[in-house]
């Protein structure tokens, strides 16, 4: 008995010794520099797991060539001391041709495992320059910055790093700071939550009558606004009041630290525009979205209904609440606080119609526009503020929506009025476009959930396709996919989603809601199919569907796709 | 020498030489029939030491017709006419003119004047009796009748009286029997004819019973409208407001009424008198307060709807050549004055090592380095004081310090501003841009009092992220704006003071439409719905008690006049600032900060019955805080740089036990942050401040170097020292605890805090080592660093002998530092 245990202790032991590693794709943490100038040859060093099997990097980007170099285990530090897997460090080499576009690129590695998730490169037009070997954590161990414009690649490696740059600056002068993270922080777009928050603090080293070293604080910025859902790098603008040499600290929020912890520290002289972030995707209710005098024939395109109508007329709200006909838009400022104003319409039969703010200027949480419709008595029939009650203590909540569907029963005059939620703020900024149109039936946001497809022959990947029925649209939705290695297919599906608890008084909730599906795509490889050296790049097509003819592709999305190993 | 002290004084009490006399009131008019007043007679000695002599003076009139001398000083108008009233004492006269009107005409009845005011003088409607929170055996009288009409609704009807709601509770029983009046409950009880649980009041041969009687037999009327119409009580002053007086002996005090239409009536003998100290000092029904152990007290003075006090000093031998002070700015006249009168010598001028140190520590929060001090104590420069005073209030450090300082008092932590880091931080950004820019004050308090939007002053709305209940937040802003504390008025009539539930949730009004939507604050309109009825919603605030809907209303029950879809805040942050008692709170809470104690200390308890210490000094702060336009630094600067603030710490023979009065410098314990900075000043270590959170990577860690006091959210940064040195939790108004512990012991004994900086490679100790400082050198470097003054020769000798009997001279050095840096005169500001 006992030898029949110790035969079967070694067999476990023995296979355990023998077995590979698991087969899973590469999943780099972070890249450092994330910036290069195009052109220029350049080196990044990618850190992250799983790394030992790569064998190439991989970019939507032709013209971007990427040569993977040495793979190393990285040494033991404070932030891979608890870390279950091993960390390593796969040196990338990343060459451009000088007339690519500068911008972000996203970079992917590749092993017989499958394709990672991407880290953003930027190509920049300019020189990258690294930050100098050693701490830079005092006046005397600074960066000193020659001029501006100047972009350097750094990192907060450890908790409580700090890295000083000095900046000789003229009475005066205005530089604008920007610190833009290679992980961003929870929160922003592509937030993750190992991101990195990075700050700026301005110093003159004026000393003080306690301290002769004393650097004085002069200006300081995390980020120009913090909101959940914007980036949270530092955009700093300083006019200096005198002439002298200033310091300027670069550190992460809190005081966090970590090898992921890149950044890209840009000195640009004269006041800079913050870096803008754009989504390409259509937004049915962000209040940045336009709100054109084309607006119901993109909708009706969306609807997969022939775009043939009429451009939506524009006109000036006032105090004094002019007259409008439907469709139309109403533009105006609320330039006084406190300040209200209004235009009138006239309905001579029921309508739905639907009401769509939009903030060319400040947005919320800056201005916050609330749009009242009042019939004829006064009375509001609607507002775009969606009200509910909590679910556990049952208090009233409300929130401020950039669009509302109001069915109107009643005809006759009604007034729309528009005023900021506050009643002491206001300003230039507080500029607002309504739009009050009959409804259209389209399908509004598309969101698809793949970021990557690494197959087993054998095996299946499940990518779920979300779609909002507005305004009533009934039609079907159509999704395709294009572009699939030999071996693969797509084939739509069915899904299980778990009911949810009612919310306790949702009040009109489907006037700021739309109806929400969800529609699956399985991707299937079969057993005899041949694993895939490079990724393929597969495109996900969503188009409506409307008397029985397909519409136009309303939302799309590429994604790399591998067949990879054995089942 | 104590015994030569009082013999001096008791021949001083027997030979009247020299004495002055002043009678009070010096002008009477009486009105009505029965009206009286009651005077009083002090004798000033040639050093000005008050004596009353009321009782052993002789008093006269020149007409016997017009008036009656009852007792001692007290006149009792008889008939209509003018005369003089004498008193004479010890050879020496004094008089007052008395006008008599109207003797003949009893004045017309009113029950809150006649009735409320029995029941106040006779303790029934106090906070213990039937004037608490639910009223005691089942009746329920408003805290010093304030409210007759309730009181006369539950006298006459019966019935008990319920908090949480308006409705009667059990059968109406009245107090008052119209059939057979003396068989009333509201006679036999208070005369002890039934069990009475207040035990026995009056007899029933009192004026007060016998005036209850006559009222009963009437009818038991609330009064006529023409009573109505009487003018009211707007306030009770009592004179002096400030009585001193030898151990045993006695003062009397007058009361005074001021009515609403401008007349004024004797009332020391219709009111209740209480002493808040009966250990310092007792008082009679009649106002006659007898000194029992040297210190100070309040008496308090109660009269239907009213609360006064005044300042009792109980003194001890007067000071012979009493020397001359030097008033070096506003501060000086009310301090030096009232140390006079109480016979307190103030102490010697700081020198200038005291002095730096002190005001170094008391405007930044930081030790002077070692050559600063040498270089101020080797100056020459007459005005070297305000020149560093100066310095200091221009220094970062400054603006370091206040940040921090109002951090506390505006409670900068994560959870109070909105469960996120990011907001509290932005709100500690806007208190620090205040502080640097040395914003008015009065704009920071209406800014964060109005805040709407989402800027970082509207941070403040939102703990845990939520609006907080409009009662909190209107009661914190009181608090921290105004110096009051209105907390006990949410449930029912604050029992010790004039607030009542309604003024209360009148105040929480105004932040009742405080709305958060999304993340943006802002104040529900009142005219429109906004979605409301889509979900049966309602913005309004109810009166937990009445159920009505309450409308915004100021402390002195005024409406303001608000726009429904204004911001209601706007308008009470404009009546705050301008409102007396903001400058009063604020100046009060500054002085705090430089003194250890507020003139009202707590420095945010301002009630009558916690009246300040120097209330002209009070006045004189806040006028000048109003006329400088609520400028901080120049009220700190006007502080610091007085001779007040600029005394000694050593006490003299007669200031020694004296703790409230700054007749000399107090030591006080340092703050938790800034006494962890000295520590890291001094031995060159500075602390680390890791956050709490222990989750690999998102563990953060202040810049090396970082300051305490510059933590931004000190609640994020766990640190053993700041706990146990009473680092408070912002998560309510902070309350500072510096009391010592066996924990702060044993921290200094094995903590990281002492023990490990000791050792550290680079410490101040390892830089004087490396570079072969002498024992004597190092011993005196520390001393001028760690206590901002030389080491004396005594201590130098001393330091020198025990560490020549350690054998390593190293391990000796650390144990010195440790010495000094646990010992308690560098733990404290002094």
């Amino acid at each position: 008995m006992k030898l029949f245990r110790f035969v079967a202790g070694a067999t476990v032991l023995a296979s355990l010794l023998a077995s590979e590693p698991p087969s899973v794709p590469p999943s780099p943490a972070s890249m450092h520099p994330f910036a290069g100038m195009r052109g220029e040859p350049f080196e990044v060093v990618i850190r992250g797991t799983d790394l030992g099997a790569v064998r190439s990097a991989f970019s939507e980007e032709s013209r971007l060539r990427l040569t993977v170099g040495a793979i190393e285990p990285e040494p033991p530090n404070e932030a891979n001391a608890k870390s279950k897997k091993p960390f390593e460090l796969l040196r990338l080499r990343v060459e451009s041709p000088s007339g690519l576009e500068p911008g972000q690129y996203d970079i992917r590695l590749v092993s017989p495992h499958g394709v990672s998730n991407a880290l953003p490169l930027h190509i920049m037009e300019f020189p990258v320059l690294a930050e100098p070997a050693g701490s830079h954590d005092s006046e005397e161990t600074a960066v000193r910055v020659e001029s501006a414009p100047a972009l350097y690649a750094g990192r907060i490696e450890r908790r409580g790093e700090v890295d000083f740059y000095e900046v000789q600056a003229k009475q005066g002068q205005t530089l604008t700071f920007q610190v833009l993270s290679g992980l961003p922080a929870p929160g922003s777009p592509g937030g993750n939550a190992r991101g990195f928050d990075p700050a700026v603090t301005i110093f003159e080293p004026s000393g003080s009558w306690f301290d002769p070293g004393h650097m004085r604080r002069v200006a300081f910025s995390d980020e120009p606004l913090w909101v959940i859902g914007r980036a949270t790098d530092t955009h700093l603008v300083h006019t200096f009041a005198k002439d002298g040499r200033y310091l300027v600290r670069v550190e992460a929020f809190s005081g966090q630290g970590s090898p992921d912890y890149s950044y890209q520290f840009r000195i640009l002289p004269g006041e800079a525009p913050a870096p803008a972030s754009h989504n390409p995707d259509w937004q049915e209710r962000s209040y940045t979205r336009p709100l054109s005098a084309n607006r119901l024939n993109e909708l009706a395109e969306r609807g997969g209904i022939k775009p043939d109508k009429k451009s939506i007329e524009t006109y000036r709200a006032s105090a004094d609440g002019p007259e409008f006909r439907l469709p139309g838009t109403l533009l105006g400022t609320i330039a006084e606080p406190g300040e209200m104003q209004r235009a009138r319409f006239q309905i001579d039969t029921p309508q739905d119609i639907a009401i769509e703010v939009e903030t060319p200027a400040d947005d919320p949480p800056l201005f916050n526009p609330v749009v009242r419709l009042l019939n004829a008595s006064g009375e509001e029939v609607a507002s775009n503020l969606m009200a509910g009650r909590g679910a556990c203590s049952g208090a009233l909540n409300k929130s401020l929506q950039a669009k509302t569907v109001v069915p109107l029963r009643d005809t006759g005059e009604y007034t729309v009025e528009i005023r900021d939620a506050t009643s002491d703020l206001a300003g230039p900024g507080f500029q607002y476009k309504v739009q009050v149109r009959p409804q259209v039936p389209h399908v509004g946001d598309v969101g698809i959930t793949a970021d990557r497809l690494n197959l087993k022959p054998g095996g299946a990947e499940t990518v779920r396709v979300n779609f909002d029925r507005e305004e009533d649209y009934r039609g079907a939705v159509a999704v395709l996919v294009e572009g699939l290695p030999p071996g693969v297919q797509a084939l739509a599906g069915a899904d299980f989603e778990p009911d949810k608890d009612p919310p306790m008084h949702a009040g009109k909730r489907e006037r700021y809601t739309p109806r929400r599906e969800r529609s699956v795509v399985v991707f299937t490889a079969s057993d005899d199919a041949r694993p895939t050296p490079e990724p393929h790049l597969a495109r996900i097509v969503v188009r409506p569907v409307a008397g029985g003819k397909p519409g136009p592709v309303i939302a799309s999305k590429t994604i790399p796709v591998m067949v990879v190993g054995h089942p | 020498m104590r015994l030569l002290s009082l013999a001096l004084f008791l021949a001083g009490i027997a030979n009247p030489a020299g004495v002055t006399l002043k009678i009070a009131p010096e002008s009477v008019h009486l009105r009505g029939a029965g009206a009286s007043q009651q005077f009083l007679l002090l004798a000033v000695d040639a050093d000005g030491v008050e004596r009353d002599v009321t009782a052993e003076a002789e008093w006269s009139l020149s007409s016997g017709k017009l008036a009656s001398v009852q007792e001692a000083g007290r006149i009792s108008a008889i008939a209509d006419g003018t005369a003089r009233v004498v008193a004479t004492f010890a050879g020496a006269s004094a008089s007052a003119t008395l006008r008599v009107e109207d003797a003949g005409k009893d004045p017309p009845f009113h029950f809150a004047h006649e009735i409320s005011g029995i029941l106040t003088k006779q303790g029934c409607n106090g906070a213990a009796c039937h004037g608490g929170v639910k009223g005691r055996g089942g009746l329920k009288l408003s805290a010093n009748g304030l409210y007759p009409q309730d009181d006369y609704e539950w006298i006459t009807k019966g019935g008990t009286f319920q908090v949480l709601t308006s409705e009667v509770k059990g059968d109406r029983v009245p107090r008052v029997n119209l059939e057979e009046p003396e068989k009333s409950l509201l006679l036999t009880k208070p005369a002890m004819i039934e069990p009475h649980g207040g035990g026995k009041r009056f007899d029933k041969d009192s004026a007060d019973y016998q005036a209850i009687l006559a009222w009963i037999r009437a009818g038991a009327p609330y009064g006529s409208e023409e009573a109505a119409q009487r003018p009211e009580i707007v306030r009770l002053e009592a004179y002096p407001s400030l009585a001193v007086m030898p151990l045993n002996g006695k003062h009397r005090l007058l009361v005074t009424a001021h009515f609403s239409d401008g007349t004024a009536a004797d009332y020391t003998h219709k009111v209740l008198f209480a002493s808040n100290s009966r250990d310092i000092a007792t008082v009679t029904a009649d106002g006659v307060v007898t000194g029992k152990m040297l210190g100070e007290t309040a008496i308090l003075i109660r009269a239907a709807g009213h609360v006064a006090s005044a300042a009792v000093g109980v003194i001890g031998p007067p000071v012979r050549n009493y020397p001359e002070v030097p008033r070096w700015n506003l501060v000086d006249e009310p301090v030096f004055s009232k140390l006079r009168r109480f016979q307190l010598v103030p102490s010697d001028v700081s020198d200038d090592y005291e002095f730096l140190r002190r005001v170094c520590l008391d405007l930044t929060g930081t030790l002077p380095p070692p050559e600063r001090v040498r270089q101020f104590a080797a100056s020459t420069d007459p005005h070297k004081r305000e020149k560093v005073v100066d310095a200091l209030l221009a220094s970062p450090e400054f603006v370091d310090y206040w940040t921090f300082r109002f951090s506390d008092i505006f409670r900068v932590a994560i959870f109070a501003n909105g469960l996120t880091p990011k907001w509290s931080q932005k709100y500690w950004e806007w208190i620090r841009e205040n502080v640097e820019t040395n914003r008015p004050y009065n704009e920071v308090a209406r800014e964060r009092l109005s805040a709407q939007g989402y800027g970082a002053a509207s941070r403040h709305f939102l703990p845990y992220n939520q609006i907080g209940p409009p009662q909190d937040v209107m009661a914190e802003e009181v608090r921290v704006f105004m110096g009051r504390r209105m907390d006990c008025a949410q449930c029912h009539n604050h029992p010790y003071e004039n607030w009542s539930q309604d003024q209360f949730w009148g105040m929480a009004a105004f932040f009742s439409r405080l709305f958060k939507v999304g993340p943006v604050v802002i104040d529900h309109p009142v005219n429109m719905d906004w979605s409301s009825k889509d979900v049966d919603g309602k913005i309004e605030l109810v009166h937990p008690r009445t159920k009505a809907i309450v409308q915004p209303a100021v402390l002195d029950s005024a409406s303001l006049d608000l726009r429904a879809d204004a911001n209601p805040r706007a308008a009470l942050a404009d009546w705050v600032v301008g409102h007396p008692y903001f400058a009063e709170a604020a100046v009060n809470r500054i002085w705090g900060y430089f003194f250890g104690r507020g003139i009202v200390d707590p420095v945010d308890d301002f009630r009558s019955t916690n009246p300040p210490t120097h209330p002209d000094l009070l006045a004189a702060l806040a006028e000048d805080f109003r006329a400088k336009g609520h400028d901080l630094r120049h009220l700190m600067k006007t502080i610091v740089l007085s001779r007040t603030y600029q005394l000694s710490n050593r006490p003299n023979e007669t200031n020694r036990v004296d703790r409230v009065n700054y007749a000399r410098s107090m030591p006080r314990a340092l703050d938790a942050e800034v006494l962890l900075d000295a520590v890291a000043a001094v031995t060159g270590v500075p602390e680390v401040f890791a956050t709490a959170v222990t989750d690999g990577s998102a563990v953060g860690q202040a810049p090396r170097g970082t300051r305490a006091i510059n933590l931004k959210d000190p609640d994020m940064y766990y640190s053993r020292f700041l706990e146990l040195y009473g680092r408070p939790n912002r998560g309510a108004i902070p309350e500072r605890d510096t009391k010592p512990n066996l924990g702060q012991a044993l921290h200094m004994l094995a903590g990281s805090g002492y023990v490990e900086r000791l050792g550290a490679k680079d410490s101040r100790l390892a830089h004087l080592l490396a570079r072969g400082a002498a024992d004597r050198a190092i011993f005196e470097e520390f001393y001028y660093a760690a206590l901002g003054r030389p080491a004396e020769e005594a201590e130098l000798q001393g330091l020198e002998q025990a560490l020549a009997a350690r054998q390593d001279r190293e391990a000796g050095l650390r144990e010195f530092v440790w010495a000094l840096i646990s010992s308690r005169e560098f733990a404290e500001n002094h």
